[in-house]
């Protein structure tokens, strides 16, 4: 696998996710074990498995109205963390948390929204959870490849974003060493507002789409 | 026949006669005989009026009324027309009253004979019916409280028609008839016992039933209202039973529960086990005669039976209750906070903090070893307070009780020193799997379910307590307590606890008692004489004064069970008194 460029999306207040760069030489899995064992090392408890996938829907283009208008993408997706429950995103825009019975709407909604299943994605990997903190470290999968490493931290007790973000850091750097990220992008001026689970979805969306596009460019490169 | 078919002559003679009956004293009166007379001779007496009126027929011949006859007698034809009148009106009356009678009679042959309607009226105060084409169904399952058994639990209702009625009516007739599902036929109840582990795994499924006589019906209840209360039981005892057997198979437990055809087993403790049995007897000669052997019922634990069905009822209620009713007709069935798991993204820890955590078998497991270990204490106990004499062990239950949680005073005293001697008190609290002490010192100490812990931490509190017995004794004799010691160091090494040992000296100091006595060694006393008593002591140049002769000297044992007195405490009591010369 080749060396893939570190992505900072992640959301320090409460939960960070972000993607962990693929060690040289070595495969997706070999480094998932090398950062399970370095977690395991540092005390961490596993407690099962955890899983976040996202499904594409574009808007029918019959129902738009200016034939030149890019039609919307909206993301779907589940965690496993919160079973019952079902987030539905756009872009930079609302995101909606609904119970499962959605998934049943949106094959009622076939002709307005079109599902894109080629572009369904989704993390799967071990949970562990160390004091306060829980960090789930998945392999991003697009079908059957492995397409990366996505690591997200949660610090349970905190809600608010400035409070804590120096210590999810720090966390982070005695596992990640190196490859810590930056502070994020999305919250910008919502420091100080509190953390709900729709957050951890934007960011979760957002790894997403950059590994998609990512492999959308690698693919051209080789061509 | 008829009056109208009867001769006229014969018609006007009768009337005649009984018009002119003497209504003076003087018989015959002038006057109404030479009536009666005319009346009878002649053909063509007239027919009173009244009669032809109501025969709708007027007189064929006869003189009108005014004729010199008549005109003769107004008073007697107003006496006539009287009387028929009030015939008349008497007829009436009387038809009328023999009407009333006859409907009075018939209402109580009705009470007796019970008609269909009247019976079906009683039936629908108690059970629900409904029409159906035409035929009467009823509902006998427990779906409109709460339950989701899938069981349909219809009865029809049916007309009972093989009834002759030339003979006698038999005294239980009823008109009606129900007619229950042929598999709530008989009667069920749910067996719960607690044995030794079956040795032989191929015994399962093969419950020995005892046929339990069926509970008594009020007396004035008809035969239909046993029989739907029987076939009601029955459902709820299968309801019971397929949750039950439902939980033993999807809840994972560490040691899985056995479930086979009518018997689940479970193992609460090891070397015990549990049994939880449907056991249903139809009402068929064939299995009457196989039954008939009748097995001791006295495993049976008639309280878990009874609370199964509570608990099974508490479950009913809860999908009725106000969490869960009203709800949207498009909701599942659910705990109302649970609707909004999705929308608030509810993570695990908040989604189980709202569903029930135990299902009904583990709630009725933990009450069967809660219950198997108190029964298990109080044997301990008094098998301890049986066999051992000096101290005694008095044990005094609290009547308040959990299903979960009973408790238990122990008090280790020493026959008629109890007032001095009551150091050791111990309050002991049964959970489902543990013991907890608490001693009147403070201190708490968990024991284990197994019965060894509990004696032995027992025997260890009574040989505790004899050393506790010297210490108040030495109080109230006036002797001095030198040294004192729960947990000696010296000597034997016990294997149940530890000894104690504890040295008293009397008021003037010659002599010393030293007492040690452990759970397993019992008891030693020895006394200190002073030197000058001590006959065979070597004599040295170290002590010039006569003076040290008035220490304390050696020890030497005392032969305790040669000593008098019924206890240890008596006995010591004794030594002390003994050794303080007045």
């Amino acid at each position: 696998m080749r060396l893939l460029n570190l992505f900072c999306c992640f959301l320090v207040f409460y939960d960070s996710v972000s993607q962990m760069p693929v060690a040289e030489g070595k495969s997706v899995q070999q480094t998932v074990e090398i950062l399970t064992r370095k977690l395991e090392l540092l005390g961490a408890e596993k407690q099962g498995t955890f899983c976040v996938d996202c499904e594409t829907y574009h808007t029918a283009a019959s129902t738009m109205g200016n034939q030149g208008q890019a039609g919307k993408l909206m993301y779907v997706m589940h965690n496993s963390e919160y079973p019952l429950s079902c987030f539905a995103l756009f872009e930079n825009g609302p995101c909606l948390i609904a119970d499962a019975n959605f998934d049943v709407l949106m094959v009622k909604l076939k002709g307005f929204f079109q599902n894109a299943k080629a572009n369904k994605i989704e993390s799967r990997g071990t949970r562990y959870q160390y004091c306060d903190f829980l960090v789930k470290v998945g392999t991003v999968t697009m079908g059957p490849s492995a397409r990366g490493i996505s690591v997200e931290v949660e610090y349970c007790p905190c809600v608010v974003a400035n409070d804590c973000w120096n210590l999810l850091m720090e966390f982070m750097q005695s596992f990640m060493g190196s490859h810590t990220p930056g502070i994020p992008s999305m919250f910008g001026n919502k420091h100080d507002s509190i953390y709900s689970p729709g957050d951890t979805m934007a960011q979760y969306m957002e790894l997403f789409n950059k590994i998609r596009k990512q492999q959308q460019v690698s693919v051209a490169g080789i061509r | 026949g008829s009056a109208s078919s009867r001769p006229a002559r014969s018609r006007c003679r009768r009337w005649g006669w009984t018009a002119a009956r003497p209504t003076c004293s003087r018989s015959p009166c002038p006057r109404t005989w030479r009536a009666w007379r005319s009346a009878s001779t002649s053909a063509r007496a007239p027919a009173p009026r009244r009669t032809s009126r109501r025969l709708g027929r007027r007189p064929a011949t006869g003189p009108r009324p005014g004729t010199p006859r008549t005109r003769r007698n107004p008073q007697t034809l107003q006496l006539i027309s009287k009387k028929k009148s009030l015939a008349g009106a008497a007829q009436i009356l009387l038809k009328g009253a023999e009407r009333l009678s006859k409907s009075v009679a018939e209402n109580q042959e009705n009470k007796r004979q019970r008609d269909f309607n009247s019976e079906l009226l009683r039936l629908r105060q108690h059970w629900k019916l409904r029409k159906v084409g035409d035929k009467i169904l009823g509902d006998l399952s427990y779906r409109s409280a709460g339950s989701l058994f899938p069981h349909h639990g219809t009865f029809e209702v049916i007309k009972n028609t093989d009834i002759d009625l030339d003979k006698k009516i038999p005294e239980d007739y009823c008109p009606l008839d129900v007619q229950i599902p042929s598999d709530l036929e008989g009667s069920a109840y749910i067996k719960v016992s607690i044995q030794k582990q079956a040795p032989d795994i191929g015994d399962l499924g093969t419950v020995n039933l005892f046929k339990r006589p069926l509970p008594k019906s009020k007396p004035g209840a008809p035969h239909w209202q046993t029989k739907l209360e029987a076939a009601q039981n029955v459902l709820l005892c299968k309801e019971i039973f397929a949750q039950l057997s439902r939980e033993a198979v999807q809840i994972k437990s560490q040691i899985p529960h056995i479930v086979v055809k009518n018997q689940i087993i479970s193992q609460p403790f090891p070397g015990l086990q549990l049994s939880i049995s449907l056991c249903h007897s139809s009402n068929d000669k064939k299995s009457q005669k196989a039954a008939s052997e009748k097995q001791s019922p006295e495993d049976h634990l008639y309280v878990l039976e009874h609370n199964l069905h509570q608990l099974i009822r508490e479950f009913h209620k809860q999908t009725l209750s106000s969490t869960m009713m009203p709800h949207p007709a498009s909701a599942p069935f659910g705990h109302k906070r649970m609707r909004m798991a999705g929308p608030q993204a509810f993570d695990k820890n908040d989604i189980s903090s709202l569903q029930p955590n135990e299902g009904l078998l583990e709630k009725i497991i933990k009450q069967a070893k809660h219950i198997f270990l108190r029964r298990r204490t109080a044997r301990t106990i008094d098998s301890l307070a049986s066999r051992i004499e000096d101290p005694q062990i008095q044990a005094h239950w609290s009547n308040i009780n959990d299903v979960y949680e009973s408790s238990v005073k122990v008090l280790i005293t020493s026959q008629g020193y109890e007032q001095i001697c009551k150091s050791i008190q111990l309050q002991l609290n049964i959970g489902v799997e543990q013991i907890r002490v608490v001693h009147r010192d403070g201190r708490v100490i968990t024991l284990s379910h197994q019965e060894q812990e509990l004696q032995d931490f027992l025997l260890s509190q009574m040989s505790q307590h004899q050393v506790h017995a010297v210490q108040q004794l030495a109080k109230v004799m006036g002797w001095h307590v030198l040294s004192f010691s729960n947990h000696v160091g010296l000597g034997p090494v016990e294997s149940i606890g530890n000894a104690s040992a504890i040295t008293v000296a009397s008021p003037g100091g010659d002599y010393a008692i030293s007492v040690r006595n452990g759970p397993e060694s019992g008891s030693k006393v020895m006394v200190q004489f002073p030197r000058c008593q001590c006959k065979d002591l070597p004599k040295s140049d170290v002590l010039q004064d006569s003076k040290w002769n008035h220490l304390r000297g050696p020890f030497r044992e005392v032969q305790w069970n040669k000593m008098e007195g019924r206890n240890f405490v008596y006995k010591l009591e004794l030594l002390m008194a003994a050794l303080t010369p007045c």
